[in-house]
């Protein structure tokens, strides 16, 4: 798994992630989110058109980032979904928690 | 073209996580190009999620070995787990998703919600995971078909059916007249060249009886009865060479007709088969067919025997004492060996105040009606001897049982004592026995010896009380006759046990010995007890 983190204007964090998010490397996806907290970036854009596959232990690593942004007053938004995790995501029901935009300006149109 | 890939993997976590599987996984999508990107995606989660549940939960967390085998074939897409972890119960009714904000548990509803069959056993102290997903077909709409897992009830049965078999104890055993008898009647009937009573174990299949040319042991891919044994049904095929199915196991000169019908170990499972066969082919009517259907029926009886026998006999060795007497200043020991699954002699002890009491008996003939008896003469000298002198205990054996040997038409001989720790002091009753000598520490002998009747000849006798001590390094030997099969059948066998228990370092050693010649040869059943004091230094 590839992960990069760009930070934008108004606490806004950009994390791309590629290739699999699943119980290996769930843990480094919550790192991730946690650091963007650490950094004030509490709103948390996570892109994920290039992830080829996501499993229930990468969503968990979704759940607790949502989770720990909403108690730093951000929240956590998904960019671009691939075919693969949006399946993932609505198999589950989490569509309406963890919601999709198309682009990180969709996800937090002040930033 | 039909399409079937089968991948095994060895997996040990660590350092293996799901990375290793979906890696095998791509190897796998790459062979089945037509596999509907649907079912290609649903199998993947589904088997990444089964993976990831063995290595979090089946151990416990502890590092895990498993075994995952992925199957792509016409109409499926299979995955099974097995792994020997410690979790025994897995709740696999219907799961629906966690709430949203919990981090866990959607595993096994993503399982769900993709496979058609997601099954969980436990067999032995090895998990068996199952997924099964029936495979999209373009005209097909799609909806949870009936889809039982092909490869997780194959493995099951076949373990039960090996374990069954195993549990019978009749594998690699000697040919018996029982079977024997029946295999030649169905040779001589029929007019075949070969009958035979086959087991199917392992990979192999091996003959209790062979009645004519056939061999005893032989490959299980080579075997036919390894066909019948797959349904409760006979297995008739007059003409191999002409049947596609059978053609390949035919032997010339050996098997090109064959009949056979499904012998069962008592919990039902299809552990063999009764069969006749021939290097001609020939016609096998329903009356033939229905002939040998007896025939297997009376195979089956044999081997229901058999099973209730090594049954009867395991409650019996159970009837020995099962611990050791614990006795300052002594070494105490025994042996029974039946000649059959069950015999009619006994030995027993148990502590008495600052002793113990020791008995040996011989109830007259061998097999079950014997060791019943020997079981009730148990009982009885147990019940009598805790509360009672030594002779009386025999004689309150004696009134308790005069009727029921009378009726059963045998006789019990019995050796029972009390000895004192102490002193040294053997108390006993010898009634009839008169097998019972002791080897002393200068190497000379002294014979027990008995002028009393047996128990079960006369009710009025009266036995008298006699008694010897054990001086520090002697030791007492108490037989069956059976021991003196071992030898040449005379008293002067007993010089052999003398001999023995001078060379022997403990009573375990003599033991040893004579269960060594015991084996294979004896024709009687083989008991002895022994009590050595130990040398004063």
């Amino acid at each position: 798994m590839e992960i990069t983190v760009v930070h934008h204007p108004f606490g806004v964090a950009e994390v791309t992630v590629g290739g699999r998010l699943n119980m290996v490397t769930a843990a480094r996806m919550r790192e991730a989110i946690e650091s963007a907290i650490d950094s004030n970036h509490p709103n948390v854009a996570v892109d994920l058109s290039q992830v080829v596959f996501l499993d229930s232990s990468g969503l968990g690593a979704l759940v607790s980032g949502l989770k720990a942004v909403r108690a730093s007053g951000g929240d956590l938004r998904l960019v671009r979904p691939a075919e693969q995790a949006q399946l993932v995501l609505e198999l589950t029901n989490m569509g309406s928690v963890l919601k999709s935009y198309d682009t990180v300006g969709d996800a937090f149109p002040h930033a | 073209m039909p399409e079937i890939v089968s991948r095994t993997l060895r997996l040990s976590s660590p350092p293996d996580t799901v990375d290793t599987v979906q890696d095998l996984l791509a190897t796998i999508w790459a062979q089945t190009p037509r596999l509907d990107p649907a079912d290609r995606m649903a199998a993947e989660l589904s088997i990444v999620e089964l993976t990831a549940n063995v290595i979090e939960h089946a151990n416990r967390g502890q590092a895990i070995r498993f075994t995952l085998t992925v199957v792509v074939s016409d109409d499926r897409i299979e995955a099974t787990a097995t792994d020997e972890g410690s979790v025994e119960h897995v709740d696999l009714s219907d799961r629906s998703m966690p709430d949203q904000w919990s981090e866990r548990g959607r595993g096994l509803p993503i399982m769900q919600a993709l496979n058609d069959s997601v099954e969980h056993r436990r067999v032995d102290g090895v998990n068996y995971w199952t997924v099964v997903r029936a495979r999209r077909s373009p005209s097909s709409k799609r909806g949870r078909k009936v889809m039982p897992s092909i490869s997780i009830s194959g493995v099951i049965d076949e373990m039960a059916r090996q374990r069954a078999l195993e549990d019978m104890g009749i594998l690699d055993t000697a040919p018996e007249e029982r079977f024997d008898r029946v295999t030649r009647l169905a040779r001589q009937l029929f007019g075949v060249e070969t009958a035979a009573v086959n087991f199917i174990d392992g990979d192999r299949q091996w003959a209790k009886s062979v009645s004519g040319a056939g061999p005893v042991e032989m490959t299980r891919e080579a075997s036919m009865c390894t066909v019948t044994i797959q349904s409760n049904e006979p297995l008739v095929v007059a003409d191999m060479t002409a049947d596609p199915r059978y053609s390949g196991k035919v032997v010339p000169g050996l098997l090109a007709f064959y009949a056979g019908f499904p012998l069962y170990a008592p919990g039902g499972e299809r552990i063999g088969a009764f069969c006749v066969y021939d290097s001609t082919p020939r016609h096998f009517s329903v009356r033939e067919t229905e002939m040998l259907r007896d025939l297997a029926g009376w195979v089956q009886q044999e081997l229901t025997v058999s099973q209730e026998l090594s049954r009867a006999s395991e409650v019996q060795q159970g009837l020995l004492p099962q611990q050791l007497l614990s006795m300052p200043g002594w070494q105490i020991g025994g042996v029974c060996i039946p000649a059959r699954a069950v015999g009619g002699d006994f030995y027993d002890w148990y502590p008495v105040g600052e002793g113990a009491a020791l008995t040996l008996a011989d109830a007259m003939g061998k097999g079950i009606g014997a060791s019943i008896i020997a079981a009730t003469v148990r009982a009885v000298l147990r019940s009598a001897a805790r509360f009672a002198d030594v002779a009386g205990a025999i004689d309150a054996a004696s009134a308790a049982l005069t009727i029921d040997l009378n009726n059963a038409g045998v006789f019990v001989t019995a050796f029972h004592a009390r000895l004192d720790m102490d002193s040294g002091e053997l108390s006993y009753v010898d009634a009839g026995h008169g097998l019972s000598i002791i080897a002393r520490a200068d190497g000379s002998s002294e014979r027990l010896r008995s002028h009393a009747p047996p128990l079960g000849v006369d009710p009025e006798t009266e036995w008298p009380l006699q008694t010897a001590i054990l001086e520090p390094g002697d030791t007492l030997i108490v037989v069956s006759d059976g021991v003196l099969d071992l030898y040449d059948g005379s008293l002067r066998s007993l010089d052999n046990l003398v001999a023995l228990a001078l060379l022997a370092k403990d009573p375990w050693e003599i033991i040893e010995a004579i269960r060594a010649r015991a084996r294979g040869t004896s024709s009687d059943d083989v008991t002895m007890l022994i009590a050595r004091r130990d040398d004063a230094r």
